[in-house]
């Protein structure tokens, strides 16, 4: 017994130490048998008490099958051997694989790398048949109760649950719209519906009209069975290559919620992936006999209408002009019709806007001219061709657009409206100048180089000097008045001694009237006194201005006898006239020379 | 007696100015009347008649200067704008021609200075005539004479300072109209730019072919001649270069 209790302490401790050095990996299938709507569980354990810290592993690429998702779950436990903690982590990894299609496939092994050492697990065989191999679970009562009559009901998944490719057309040309609908038939409960991978529609120009928003079916009896359907996708395909297209198959994941059996059974949901059948399409090239040169690679059938806003216009007016093509067809991929080249009117750039209808191959393209009017006179406009090719004629066709005639009449002004569209004059080439044709032949005279130039400078100069002199005479005339008077003295000293000469040479004893009139005033100029000023008064400022004593007295000499010559009759000789004028002319010589009164 | 002689000296002038202008005046015409009929010869010719006339008239040089331009020869149009613009360096249509055939020379030339502060005064230089500037000189010193007299005349014993500080401001214009009217006159008068009219001519580096080649210009280069010396010229490019050339294959800037 206790040997036996040896052993088993032993073995497990071996284990132990051996689990302790290492990690476990191992990978295994829920089954190696499935169908192609089934999906394949890998489990992938990881073991040991370090498993924890393993990195989750990687899937290589499986071919053949795609990667659903993984979800993750651990599990630990602990014993205690001899008083020591031993803990054991068993890490799972469940990845959930779809396969592609029938046939035996391997899934390869996997490996880990962990602390320098590689796990790898063993390869799987995979068999995997067309279908499925689940049982299908019971079609829904409500769809069971209808179609009891019907007995053959089928039992297999596909046969009640599928997803059908529905196309328009199968046959046609390249550019030319078609439309294909995805549409799921099914007989069972579903409670959940998503889509799977998008599908490569390849040499097609898509655009979706419908995808639905919520869950919501109609009743279809299809081939004598009452199906739930629903139209999952409505697309608009345009192809741009010719050839044999293949319209892509479309996933569908959908969840079935099976009936429940009993009152404590509620029923459980099951998910299943669905894909419709590829559908291929023949596109024919469009045909090159008869091809329009201005085709506008427009293909499906059109209209075209034409507008325009005025036709009577003024030179800088500008009007609309409109051109509309509607119809089914690739609208969007429409070359704009060529203008003709019309010499008067100025056409801008065209605004054009596209307007298409919910089920994305018809509508309408507008496109606006605004054109201006730039000369007077009457113009047309002329038609405006639009070549597209008629599916249902399977041939060209060309519109025209109606012909307009226009008056333009002489405009106000020659204003051209603001746009967008205006442009920057453009050089067209260089060249020199025209010649002048009118010219005053003249020389050229340079101011410089004449002599009145410089004369004028020359004149402006001497004005300063004469505006001196001119001022300073003036300055003298305002600063003494007297001055004025001093300058006088001399002319009526002159004017008496003139008069007193000519008395002097008759010996009028009126002589020494006019010697002491002109003395008297002369002397009360001279010395800056009141004229009529007393001889007293004259003496006393005589004798203050003047230095010379014989002079002063002579001059004194001469008023007394001139007083006495002029009172007391008898007072003079005739002979002495003659000497007295001598006299006086000499003392006049020395009385210039005295300075005049005060300054 | 004085007065009747003047007025007689002063008749015969005007007669004598009248007539010849008036003749002048029809070749002119006949003259733009063969360039319109793109008749460049012969109106080149007419042209040069009345040159030779000694007249000194901007839009005669010209005219003359886009005859020859019609003709193909660019070194003659180019030396004809330069002397119409040394005529009258207000010339608009001048210096657009004269910048357009620069275009069409063998070497690059600019007229207008790379600096821009200096070709915006430049600009400003050209657009005044040398009459204008004379004027304008003319001008601020009678300003400052007015001031001047004023000055005597009102401020005699008074603070002088407002007075004084116009004359200063005036004196300071005076000298710059002045010394631009001296500049001006000395570029009018100054013989020492020249054109190109030979299609190439090579630069030595001294008066004679056996020197060192330094350069080689093309029909229409405008140049500086610095000075001659037998047969041969010292010129300086306008990018620096200097170097002899035969002096019969050039053109100075006068008239």
């Amino acid at each position: 017994m206790k040997i036996k209790i040896f052993f088993i302490t032993l073995l497990i401790l071996l284990m132990f130490s051996h689990l302790a050095a290492e990690i476990d990996i191992q990978a295994y299938v829920d089954k190696t048998k499935i169908g192609t709507q089934d999906i394949l569980k890998l489990t992938i354990e990881v073991s040991g008490n370090k498993a924890g810290s393993v990195p989750q592993p990687e899937l290589p690429e499986i071919k053949n099958f795609v990667n659903r998702g993984v979800s993750t779950s651990s599990s630990s436990s602990y014993s205690i051997i001899n008083g020591k903690m031993e803990s054991q982590v068993t890490k799972s990894y469940i990845f959930r694989l779809q396969p592609q299609k029938a046939g035996n496939f391997i899934i390869p092994p996997i490996s880990i790398q962990y602390k320098g050492k590689n796990h790898t697990t063993q390869p799987i065989k995979i068999n995997v048949i067309q279908g499925s191999t689940e049982p299908a679970p019971p079609t829904s009562s409500r769809h069971q109760r209808r179609e009891k009559p019907s007995a053959s009901s089928s039992q297999k998944l596909s046969d009640n649950l599928f997803l059908k490719t529905i196309v328009n057309k199968r046959s046609v040309y390249k550019n030319e719209p078609l439309i294909v609908k995805y549409k799921l038939y099914s007989r069972y409960n579903i409670s959940n519906l998503s889509f799977g991978e998008e599908p490569d529609f390849q040499g097609f120009w898509k655009d979706d009209i419908f995808i639905p928003k919520q869950v919501n079916f109609d009743r279809e009896n299809y081939q004598g069975q009452l199906f739930s359907t629903m139209l999952m996708r409505s697309t608009a395909l345009i192809p741009n290559e010719a050839g044999d297209l293949e319209i892509p198959s479309q996933e569908l994941v959908v969840d079935i919620r099976t009936e429940p059996r009993s009152f404590f059974d509620f029923g459980s949901s099951k998910r299943y992936t669905i894909r419709s059948k590829s559908v291929k399409i023949k596109v024919k090239e469009l045909p090159i006999q008869n091809r329009p040169v201005n085709f506008s690679n427009a293909v499906g059938q059109f209209q075209l209408d034409s507008d325009i806003s005025s036709n009577v216009l003024k030179v800088g007016d500008s009007f609309t002009y409109t051109l509309k093509i509607s119809g089914t067809g690739n609208l969007n991929q429409i070359d704009v019709p060529k203008l003709p080249d019309i010499n008067n009117l100025r056409f801008l750039d065209p605004e054009i806007s596209t307007s298409i209808n919910n089920n994305k191959i018809s509508g309408t393209k507008t496109i606006k001219y605004l054109v201006i009017a730039q000369e007077k006179g009457q113009f047309q406009l002329p038609a405006i061709k639009f070549t597209f090719f008629d599916t249902k004629s399977k041939s060209y066709r060309t519109l025209q657009t109606e012909i307009y005639d226009l008056s333009v009449a002489e405009g106000e002004s020659n204003f051209i409206q603001s746009s967008a569209a205006q442009s920057i004059v453009q050089q067209e080439g260089t060249d020199i100048s025209f010649i002048i044709t009118k010219t005053e032949l003249q020389n050229r005279t340079i101011l410089v180089e004449k002599f009145l130039y410089w004369f004028i400078w020359f004149l402006f100069i001497s004005t300063i000097p004469i505006v001196k002199i001119y001022a300073k005479e003036k300055n003298k005339l305002a600063a003494n008045t007297d001055y004025l008077r001093q300058k006088k003295a001399k002319r009526i000293l002159k004017k008496y001694l003139k008069q007193a000469s000519r008395k002097a040479a008759a010996t009028d004893p009126e002589f020494y009237t006019a010697v002491q009139n002109g003395l008297s005033n002369y002397l009360a100029d001279k010395l800056a006194i009141a004229r009529g000023s007393s001889t007293e008064e004259l003496f006393q400022k005589l004798k203050e201005n003047l230095s010379d004593e014989n002079t002063y007295t002579e001059l004194q000499k001469i008023f007394v006898k001139c007083d006495q010559a002029r009172f007391m009759p008898g007072g003079f000789s005739k002979n002495d006239i003659r000497q007295d004028f001598e006299k006086i002319k000499n003392l006049l010589s020395k009385l210039s020379r005295i300075k005049g009164g005060k300054k | 007696m004085n007065k009747k002689m003047v007025f007689y000296l002063l008749l015969m002038i005007s007669a004598n100015f009248l007539n010849s202008t008036e003749l002048t005046q029809n070749i002119f015409d006949s003259a733009v009347e063969l360039y319109q009929n793109k008749n460049y010869e012969q109106a080149l010719l007419e042209f040069e008649k009345i040159r030779n006339e000694k007249v000194q008239n901007a839009d005669l040089y010209y005219n003359i200067g886009n005859c020859h331009y019609r003709l193909q020869e660019l070194g003659e149009a180019v030396l004809n704008y330069k002397i119409a613009l040394k005529i009258d360096p207000t010339h608009q249509a001048a210096r657009r021609n004269l910048r357009f055939v620069l275009t069409q020379t063998k070497d690059k030339q600019q007229l207008d200075h790379e600096n821009r502060i200096f070709s915006f005064w430049q600009k400003i230089f050209n657009s005044m005539s040398i009459n204008l500037l004379s004027l304008l000189s003319l001008i601020f010193f009678l300003l400052v004479i007015l001031i001047i007299d004023l000055i005597i005349l009102r401020y005699a014993g008074r603070e002088k300072t407002a007075p004084i500080f116009i004359m200063i401001i005036a004196i300071i214009f005076l000298v710059i109209f002045a010394t631009l009217t001296a500049i001006k006159y000395h570029e009018f008068r100054a013989m020492d730019e020249a054109v190109l009219l030979s299609p190439s001519a090579i630069g030595y580096s001294g008066p004679s072919a056996e020197f060192t080649r330094v350069f080689t210009i093309h029909e229409g280069m405008i140049f500086n001649v610095e000075k001659e010396q037998n047969g041969w010229s010292l010129i300086k490019l306008k990018n620096g270069l200097g170097g002899w050339i035969k002096k019969d294959n050039f053109r100075r800037v006068t008239f």
